[in-house]
């Protein structure tokens, strides 16, 4: 277990130097069964294992990934799961995976293969570029490169089948993270999602409540998969991205050039929350980071950028946390304090300039 | 077990069931029943077959669900699963479940917004699947980018804020750009 501990925290990437102020990273994921297997959930354990050897096989001695590891699920352990689900922002909890299902991941930390966890194979990319085009074409081109060994469950009426009948067709599921903080402190938010939104995509906060926004974070993602075409997908993200940053910029704006006595309250408030708490909960400190991201790119703050603070942002979950703590055990009471001096240190340089 | 998504962040084990008590899909409504002196609670999804029993009795559980009646008691051949548990939230086990279940599944799915309404209209004429089919070329259109800029580039010089367009238009400079410089080298 230790291996792949070590393995997983070198992952640093995407969330360390990520500059990114609104549009903050993107994740594809596409997902294939195979022709003649049954889905994961009525396969036998051994047949499970014969789909990862022939997947992980073929894709280990591919060039389009580079220096991949896989990592069987009984290897991991369930905070190494949660790491995975941070790291990835998946939706999906891994905690259930058990034997029969396995990971791999690759040097870069931006690209995960999920074998067997909900359908045989689940490709998924992270870019924090802007490029939404490109993953698509990155995710293609591993897709073709398995479809050539391995013949893909595949209907001209349904597509590509996958376990979850709302996501067969393309099977193509992208997700765009915004952070439009200077749209939601000033209540702008509703009003502008209504107007560039439309009915082919989901909104939601990162837990998939869109009433409980957490760390200013809106997840836009396609709402269908099957009747739509790849293009159709990434150009309606496209689209409602391009606006809504925008948007948020003019809102950044108006704040830079116009007083505004409360956001800067509350930029201050949140400084102070995460500069002095003794006890430090995780939708707390990524409320706070957020609006001290707002404050930064406003020039409200000194001594911290926008990357330490994107960092901060994933490395103050749980399981991030704790691994940095590596073999030392922290008991669950004590983690929001060990959350408090981590965000201490990250922030000792910074100060208020307003 | 934790919660597919409410746990992402949470330190502590929420409180609440995880599942709906009946099925497998988040829950969205307590439902407590007092009968005497007894009160029971139990936790649904919102379009819980369940709760609907339980608020409108049994009739009208099967209009609830539409095509329910076409679907009764159906189950694929192949891997056992049944069109019943497929509502309630488990997940289809094999290719041949499409076959099977396929016109129950497509009306479902418009009923919930899965799939877009245009394909309600006829679905007969018009195919379902629209994307690309394996090993078919993965290409889309490379200007997807320009086009979205070149877009809100018109709604804001409509709004005149043009602060926002001229950081539009470095933007459409950059990539129109990029774009020409590998025509030149050729």
């Amino acid at each position: 277990m230790k291996k792949n501990n070590e393995f997983l925290i070198r992952q640093t990437k995407p969330w360390s130097n990520n500059t990114n102020t609104i549009w903050l990273a993107t994740t594809a994921t596409l997902s294939r069964n195979i022709e003649k297997f049954k889905f994961p959930a009525k396969l036998s354990e051994d047949q499970r294992k014969q789909i990862i050897s022939l997947v992980s096989n073929d894709l280990l001695k591919t060039e389009v990934i580079g220096d991949p590891v896989l990592i069987r699920s009984e290897e991991l352990g369930p905070l190494e799961k949660e790491f995975l689900m941070e790291h990835f922002l998946s939706e999906e909890g891994f905690q259930q995976a058990h034997t029969g299902e396995a990971f791999l991941v690759e040097s870069s930390g931006e690209f995960l293969l999920c074998l067997n966890i909900k359908d045989h194979i689940q490709f998924t990319w992270i870019d924090c570029q802007g490029e939404l085009e490109q993953m698509w074409g990155r995710l293609a081109k591993l897709e073709s490169a398995l479809g050539k060994v391995v013949t893909y469950a595949f209907s001209p009426s349904f597509g590509f089948l996958t376990a979850d009948p709302s996501q067969c067709g393309t099977g193509l599921t992208v997700t765009v993270l915004a952070q439009p903080s200077a749209l939601i402190q000033t209540g702008k938010i509703d009003e502008v999602v209504a107007r560039l939104s439309n009915e082919t995509l989901s909104i939601t906060s990162l837990q998939g409540n869109p009433q409980e926004m957490i760390g200013d974070l809106l997840a836009i993602r396609n709402r269908y998969t099957l009747g739509m075409t790849e293009e159709n997908i990434i150009a309606s993200l496209r689209s409602f991205i391009t606006k809504l940053v925008v948007e948020e910029s003019a809102a950044r704006g108006q704040l830079h050039q116009h007083d505004n006595p409360e956001v800067k309250d509350k930029v201050s408030r949140a400084f102070g929350v995460l500069v002095h708490s003794y006890q430090l909960e995780a939708i707390e400190a990524l409320n706070a980071i957020s609006l001290l991201k707002l404050g930064t790119d406003l020039g409200w703050l000194q001594g911290i950028t926008i990357d330490k603070l994107n960092e901060l942002f994933f490395a103050c979950r749980r399981a991030h946390l704790l691994f940095q703590y590596g073999e030392e055990k922290i008991s669950q009471e004590e983690i929001p304090h060990k959350r408090a001096e981590f965000v201490h240190r990250a922030l000792k340089n910074a100060s208020l300039t307003i | 077990m934790p919660e597919k998504k409410n746990h992402l962040f949470s330190d502590k084990e929420p409180e609440r069931p995880l599942e709906c008590t009946e099925c497998k899909k988040s829950i969205a409504v307590r439902y407590t029943e007092i009968i005497g002196g007894n009160i029971s609670h139990v936790s649904m999804c919102a379009d819980c077959p369940e709760l609907k029993k339980r608020l409108f009795g049994i009739q009208t559980q099967k209009q609830g669900i539409g095509v329910g009646e076409s679907g009764a008691n159906l189950a694929c051949g192949n891997c056992g699963t049944t069109l019943d548990a497929v509502r309630i939230g488990s997940r289809l086990g094999c290719s041949t479940c499409y076959e099977v279940f396929g016109e129950a599944l497509v009306a479902d799915m418009l009923n919930s917004n899965k799939i877009p309404a245009r394909l309600a209209a006829n679905k007969k004429s018009i195919p379902l699947h629209i994307g690309r089919t394996p090993q078919e070329a993965s290409l889309i259109n490379s200007s997807l980018r320009l086009l979205a800029l070149n877009e809100a580039l018109t709604e804001t010089l409509q709004r005149e804020d043009y602060e926002q367009a001229a950081l539009l238009r470095d933007q459409i400079n950059e990539l129109t750009k990029d774009g020409e410089e590998p025509n030149e080298k050729k």
